[in-house]
Order: C-alpha cells, then sequence, then structure tokens
C-alpha cells in the first residue's frame, strides 16, 4: 500500500507518497520549480542545479536541489524565496553563458527571469545534464554512452569513441537533449546578450507568477515534465 | 619484466566486476598504458560493460589511455611554480619536443605531463623525470636534461 506524508511547502500543506522527491510533489500540486536535468521517471543526478529550494531544518535553511530530495514526514520547504530566486537566476545565466544555441535554455532563462548575462558566451555543444545518459542506461538499458573523463575533460562519449554494440539506435538521446531545440532566432547572440522581450505576453505571466504553474510554453520549450 | 598477458593478469579475478581497477592498475603497470583492445578484454572477463571500463580508466590521472615514453617528462604547473615560470618550462618542453603535454613522441622516448603541486613548493618550479625530482628548474637547464637524456639513449642504442 502506498503510503503517504505531509509536507509543508511555502506554507502548504501537501499529501505526497512516500519515496517522491520534492520536484515531483511541487510539480504534482502546480508548484513551478524550473529543472532540466529532471526526467520523469528516471533517476535524478542533480546536475543542473535549477531546481533549488529551501529546507528549513531546525529554524535553518539549507539550499539543496529538490529532485534528488526526498519527501519526509514534516519537512518544511520553501520554493521561491527571494535568496532562491536569485541563485535560480544566476544558474540560469550561467547556463546561457555556457550554451545559448538552445530553445530550451533561452526558455529556462526566461522562466528564470533572466534579463541580461553577465558572463561571456562560450558556445559549448553539452551542458552535461546527463538527460541522455541516464535514459540509455535506465528506460533503454544499452548504456551505449556515459560520461568520460573527469574536471574540465567530463563529457558525454560511447565506449572508446566508437558506436556501442549495445546501442539500439531508437535515438531517445537526441530526442531528451536540450541541445538539439533549435534556438529562438531573436536574442542571447554572443555580443547582444539579452533578451529581447518580444515575447512579452510570457514575460508578464511569469512576472506575475513566478510560483505558479500555468502551463507556461517556456515550459514546452524546456521539456518541463508537466508537459 | 615482460609484460603478463591480459589474461594472466585477469586469472582468478574473472567476473568479479569490483576488481576493475586492480586489474587496471596491472594493465597500467605491465604495459605503460591501456589500450583499447585490452579494455575490451578486461571487461569481457569481469563482466562488465565496455563503457564501464573506459569511463573508470579516463576518470582517474593514474591511467595513462595513450602509449607512455620511456622518459616521463612531468611540469609541475601548481601556483608557486606558475608564479617561477612554468609555463616557460612547459614551451620550451613542448618546443624541442615538438609534441603536446600527454602524447609521446615519434621515436617513443619522450611524453610530457603537466600536474597541479608537488609538494615541494619551494623548490620550484619542479620538473619530475621518470620520478626522480629536478628543483629550481629555468629553460636552459630543461633543455640540458632532455638532451643528456637523448645522448644516453643513442649510447645505449650504440652499444647493444
Ligand atoms: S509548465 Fe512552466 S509554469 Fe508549469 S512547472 Fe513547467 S516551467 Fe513551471
Ligand atoms: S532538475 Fe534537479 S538538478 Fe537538474
Ligand atoms: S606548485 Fe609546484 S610543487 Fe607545489
Amino acid at each position: 500500500m502506498l503510503q503517504y506524508v505531509t509536507i509543508n511547502m511555502d506554507g502548504a500543506l501537501l499529501r505526497v507518497a512516500k519515496g517522491t522527491s520534492v520536484l515531483d510533489a511541487a510539480l504534482e500540486y502546480g508548484v513551478c520549480i524550473p529543472h532540466l536535468c529532471h526526467v520523469p521517471n528516471l533517476s535524478d543526478m542533480g546536475a543542473c542545479r535549477l531546481c533549488i529550494v529551501e529546507h528549513v531544518v531546525n529554524g535553518k535553511a539549507k539550499v539543496t536541489t529538490s529532485c534528488t530530495l526526498r519527501v519526509q514526514e514534516g519537512m518544511v520547504i520553501k520554493s521561491n524565496t527571494d535568496k532562491i530566486q536569485r541563485l535560480r537566476r544566476n544558474i540560469a545565466e550561467l547556463l546561457v553563458a555556457e550554451a545559448p544555441n538552445s530553445r530550451a535554455i533561452q526558455d529556462i532563462a526566461a522562466r528564470c527571469g533572466v534579463k541580461t548575462v553577465r558572463y561571456p558566451f562560450r558556445n559549448e555543444k553539452c551542458v552535461l545534464c546527463g538527460r541522455c545518459v541516464r535514459v540509455c542506461k535506465e528506460m533503454f538499458a544499452a548504456n551505449a554512452i556515459g560520461f568520460v573523463g573527469r574536471g574540465k575533460e567530463r563529457r558525454v562519449a560511447s565506449p572508446f569513441g566508437k558506436l556501442s554494440e549495445f546501442c539500439k539506435r531508437c535515438n531517445t538521446c537526441l530526442e531528451v537533449c536540450p541541445m538539439t531545440i533549435t534556438p529562438c532566432a531573436g536574442p542571447m547572440k554572443p555580443g547582444e546578450e539579452y533578451l529581447c522581450n518580444k515575447c512579452e505576453s510570457q514575460l508578464m505571466e511569469i512576472a506575475s507568477a513566478p510560483d505558479q504553474c500555468f502551463f507556461c510554453d517556456l515550459g514546452e520549450g524546456f521539456q518541463c515534465s508537466r508537459h | 619484466m615482460p609484460p603478463r598477458a591480459i589474461k594472466a593478469i585477469l586469472e582468478g579475478r574473472r567476473s568479479q566486476p569490483q576488481q576493475l581497477i586492480e586489474v587496471l592498475q596491472d594493465v597500467q603497470a605491465d604495459y605503460g598504458y591501456i589500450s583499447e583492445e585490452a579494455m575490451r578484454a578486461v571487461a569481457e572477463g569481469l563482466g562488465v560493460q565496455p563503457l564501464e571500463v573506459y569511463r573508470v580508466a579516463s576518470f582517474y590521472k593514474a591511467f595513462s589511455l595513450k602509449p607512455q615514453g620511456k622518459h616521463v617528462i612531468t611540469m609541475c604547473t601548481g601556483t608557486a611554480c606558475h608564479v617561477r615560470g612554468a609555463k616557460l618550462l612547459l614551451d620550451q618542453a613542448q618546443g624541442q619536443l615538438g609534441v603536446k603535454p600527454g602524447d609521446m613522441t615519434d621515436d617513443g622516448l619522450f611524453t610530457i605531463a603537466h600536474v597541479n603541486c608537488l609538494g615541494a613548493c619551494a623548490l620550484g618550479p619542479v620538473v619530475t623525470e621518470n620520478g626522480a625530482s629536478h628543483h629550481h628548474m629555468n629553460p636552459g637547464r630543461l633543455r640540458k636534461l632532455i638532451d643528456n637524456l637523448r645522448k644516453e639513449e643513442k649510447a645505449e642504442v650504440s652499444h647493444d
């Protein structure tokens, strides 16, 4: 039988099944926590750090990623304090600077309220979110790609740089990759690091409801798991 | 000691995935590097996926995936050595040997590497050659070191 626990999320009491993550619980109840590396039904590795929340223990708030945090009876979570918003915006900014050429990243940045990017652009092709790696390993049991190397050299690769014999050529890795989503033609070019604000309606909605889910179009862009 | 065959290294450890690192260490010690064939053989012997072996081997600095030269010249590029001109040493070695850090010269004699602090900062810039440390190096002394090693090699070749 499913056991339930009660958690306090931004003052509201939520009843959620034991064993779910705080992120899943929040999304289930319509609390918006932007996230990138989380894919429903896969394990979480906390790579993108976007889903941070404040976890209050004994009156002290600890910032942790909600996708790797399991619900516990009576836990207190704050998902949208000023501090969290500031940190999240900064993380989104760094993501944009790392890999601006993806609609997914641009939309996440917009959802997190990024207006300008203060960091130099690196134009990387991979943000090491690990979505492809986990989908390959857990959903298709192929383990044909994985993280290789360490530190700056860390990258996703197939064994010895050759196509693995276990690869089923299902292309799911490409489907879940945020970098395969064609970037918006407008903003976020090197040299003009700003949001063009053409999606005015979106941005207004975002500003008016930073913490609630209204099934934003942006979420669709970055494969938010509510869609 | 001639390198043992991969089979001999795997002896008694087959189908024990937890032995992966030990086996790789032995391969590294015997061959000086870990080749793709070795990794595939290890994967098959231990019953782990090739990807897993590749990930582990590429993660640790102790494993090298490329053949290593007879003399591994390691430049310290840690903070203390850096401010005393480790960059010049690296440039000198690269220029003299014509290879990038991590690569081997065509004659198989030298490999250049760099590390981030050897723990002897007061003696910097430090260069090690197959584990033997040379302190207070400068480009000139490094050039001589490499020249001497070359000469010794030539002498050895003409002896046999
Ligand atoms: S659809 Fe948009 S508003 Fe809803 S949870 Fe996803 S990102 Fe947040
Ligand atoms: S979704 Fe939690 S760290 Fe990426
Ligand atoms: S920085 Fe070179 S030995 Fe410490």
